[in-house]
């Protein structure tokens, strides 16, 4: 079973989303702060990343060069998941090494799975 | 005289701060709209899916038709933003050195995930010379190609295959970009219109009635700016190709 870590600091919309993916048979573990994550991403396992910008201390930027800037991490593909669009947001998001920008309002948690299906073929 | 200056020049920064405190609530506002949006729009969704339980078919006509309100109010809040940064094409041109390579990788991860949703992909197919450095005002260059990327996108068909490319004309000292779909194609009498403002054609109001005409006028209005040239090729049903010559240098 593929094991994601979900990093939102929305409870509820972070529910929703594991809620979803478990259904679809992956392990869901999550982070709802800047700082909890950074203690999260060492756990083994780890197969995707779901990342929200946006949270409360250390910020998912931060968050996802630690990621990249550690070895037995950095090659896990991080999904940035947020409800920003600025162009700076997209293209520092991008030069820090993540795997795709996806907009949350812009998919249905289906089309998210479905994204992470294939992300992981 | 320096009197009336030096208040022109006090108003200037004035608005400039005004201008630019509006466009950070806007975007602000837009980040929390969507918040709520994704809530509502994946909610409404898991009704429909009878995630949450059985529900019978009137039910569910009415969560769909909910569905199709939220998604409007998310298109948008999608335009609202766009357009919370179009003044910034009222500024003047900002020429600096740019990797056009690069500009393009960006926006083509920009929309990676959009192309991914109607498994369409969009393939960059580079030429193996160097492309060197050239001068042109990046932000307005970006807008150009997001402009046709999403264009090209949008009328697509799934499963088809954006082509981009680039070369550098090493006689000429310009670079040639194309942007090829297989989508629905633009027909003789539309392509001579289809730079004009507003101008939007048959098929394209077809295929998606959203959109407002102004992408390829202020595309044809940058790409002139930087002395190059666009222009397009097209056929019904088969697709459509937009060219971008660039010279490398401004000063050619």
């Amino acid at each position: 079973m593929r094991k994601i870590l979900i990093i939102e600091d929305d409870v509820f919309l972070k529910n929703l989303e594991s809620n979803k993916l478990k259904k679809d048979n992956y392990e869901i573990i999550t982070a709802s702060t800047g700082d909890e994550a950074m203690d999260k991403i060492n756990e083994p396992g780890i197969d995707l990343i779901l990342l929200d910008l946006i949270l409360p201390g250390i910020d998912g930027f931060d968050v996802l060069k630690k990621i990249k800037e550690t070895e037995n991490i950095k090659s896990i593909p991080v999904i940035v998941f947020s409800n920003l669009s600025e162009e700076e947001d997209i293209k520092k998001a991008k030069e820090l090494g993540a795997a795709e920008f996806m907009v949350k309002s812009n998919f249905s948690l289906d089309e998210l799975s479905e994204h992470i299906s294939k992300m992981l073929s | 005289m320096s009197n009336e200056i030096e208040k022109l020049q006090e108003e200037n920064i004035k608005l400039k701060r005004i201008s630019s405190t509006k466009s950070d609530l806007i975007s602000i506002s837009g980040h929390e709209l969507r918040t709520s949006l994704s809530a509502l729009k994946w909610i409404l969704k898991m009704f429909i899916d009878r995630d949450l339980g059985e529900i019978t078919l009137e039910q569910e006509n009415f969560m769909q038709k909910a569905l199709i309100s939220s998604n409007r109010m998310i298109d948008l809040v999608n335009k609202l933003l766009i357009l919370n940064h179009s003044e910034e094409l009222d500024i003047p041109f900002n020429f600096q050195k740019l990797n056009i390579v690069d500009l393009i990788d960006q926006v083509i991860f920009e929309f990676s995930s959009e192309a991914h949703k109607k498994s369409v992909e969009l393939i960059f197919l580079k030429s193996n010379k160097n492309i060197p450095e050239m001068v042109g005002d990046e932000e307005m260059l970006r807008v150009v190609f997001q402009n046709l990327i999403e264009n090209a996108i949008k009328y697509e068909d799934r499963d088809d295959k954006i082509f981009i490319s680039i070369k550098y004309n090493e006689q000429d000292k310009d670079v040639e970009i194309s942007i090829r779909d297989t989508g629905i194609g633009i027909g003789d009498k539309d392509q001579e219109k289809i730079f004009t403002k507003f101008f939007r054609g048959t098929e394209a109001i077809k295929k998606d009635g959203s959109g407002n005409g102004l992408g390829l006028f202020a595309a044809k209005n940058i790409i002139e700016h930087h002395k190059g040239k666009i222009w397009v090729e097209s056929k019904l049903n088969i697709g459509t190709t937009f060219f971008i010559k660039l010279p490398i240098n401004l000063t050619n």
